[in-house]
């Protein structure tokens, strides 16, 4: 079942069982899809106020969608098989903080909040090419027609029509 | 018409006319043929004693050609061919770990414009090759580690171990350990005598 908060373009499919599993978002259009995109087994991962945008001509397929906060995805976007954008740490980098974290994750949580976790929003423009098993961290934006290559972990921005390759990720050529 | 069905099988569905099981080879589900378009008569050989667990897509084109070895082991492997792949004998390939003969877009924007315009008017919604796919030959007694990326072209030399999360993108000679993003060599392996002789 497709959530109520999310928006469907015309001629964009969702494909596959597990699409909405771990969808949690409670704000309005949270999830916006653009128009003629497919998305077949992408798992939208989407937090309690994550919100996320795709648009048009979009081709997805067993792509992974982390959002916690914002991600922005342009049109003509390829992501390949099991790459991931993440928009979160979704922990603590401090230990202590940690600790406090688990606790409100747990069944014990009562109405403990979760410490404050460091997120960034994610963009990723018009035209750009995400190979298979590559990852997109928080903050990170990509520029138009540039090519993640397979199995790239990038950690800053890319400029617009390179190809990044590597973990981290580095620029190898241009398009 | 022989049952080509599985009772094992979650998904349920057939296991294609051109898929070919050797004796003893162990097929977890036919959803790994969801994306299977090839119609060669030889599509995929699987070796016997072979097995190919959960979470393996054939995600071929419709002139590709996958051959798995006698006793190799395949879990949640994502095989992406155009034109062929090869794995050997007592290959072990693992989870996440994506091999591919075409990367299947160009590389000029305006050229990917065109086709993902016609992707959306295709039912169903399936790339065709813009490039040219280079076949890729995991030879004999390869171990795989989880998450890597096999990229076009690639041959990896016989008894060689590929570290988890390494990307290949050229050759790996035979008995070398190789890791990293890219892959580099990282030391040899010593050529043994093969253990038991087990045969298929």
């Amino acid at each position: 079942m497709t959530p109520a908060n999310v928006r469907i373009g015309d001629e964009t499919i969702v494909i596959g069982n597990g699409s909405w599993g771990r969808f949690r978002s409670i704000v309005d259009d949270a999830v916006v899809l653009g128009n003629h995109s497919t998305m077949e087994e992408v798992h939208f991962a989407i937090g309690r106020n994550g919100r996320l945008r795709i648009g048009d001509y979009c081709y997805f397929t067993h792509a992974i969608l982390l959002c916690d906060f914002d991600v922005r995805i342009g049109s003509y976007v390829i992501m390949g098989f099991n790459a991931v954008i993440a928009d979160s740490d979704f922990h603590p980098i401090e230990p202590a903080l940690r600790v406090l974290d688990a606790l409100a994750c747990s069944p014990l949580a009562g109405d403990r909040a979760r410490p404050p976790i460091e997120q960034l929003p994610v963009v990723i423009e018009d035209d750009v090419w995400i190979g298979p098993n590559a990852t997109i961290l928080k903050g990170v934006q990509v520029g138009a027609g540039a090519i993640v290559e397979a199995g790239a972990v990038v950690t800053t921005d890319v400029p617009s029509r390179v190809r990044v390759q590597g973990n981290p990720a580095r620029i190898v050529g241009v398009v | 018409m022989p049952d080509r069905s599985m009772p094992w099988d979650w998904y349920g569905g057939e296991v294609p006319e051109n898929v070919v099981l050797g004796r003893g080879a162990f097929l977890e589900t036919t959803y790994s043929f969801f994306l299977h378009r090839s119609t060669r008569s030889d599509a995929i050989e699987i070796g016997s004693g072979a097995s190919v667990y959960k979470g393996c897509m054939f995600d071929t084109g419709p002139d590709a050609r996958i051959r798995i070895g006698h006793l190799a082991l395949l879990n949640g492997v994502w095989l992406i061919a155009d034109d062929g792949i090869e794995i050997g004998d007592n290959a072990l390939v693992s989870w996440n770990v994506v091999i591919m003969d075409t990367l299947r877009f160009a590389a000029d924007p305006v050229a990917r414009h065109r086709e993902l315009g016609q992707i959306a008017t295709r039912r169903p919604r399936r790339p065709a090759s813009m490039v040219e796919p280079s076949r890729v030959v995991i030879e004999d007694n390869v171990w795989i580690g989880f998450d890597c990326c096999v990229l076009p072209g690639v041959r990896i030399g016989e008894g060689s171990v590929v570290g988890a999360r390494s990307v290949v993108v050229e050759d790996i000679p035979p008995y070398t350990i190789a890791a990293g993003n890219p892959a580099r060599a990282v030391r040899g392996l010593e050529r043994t005598e093969r253990g038991p002789n087990v045969t298929a």
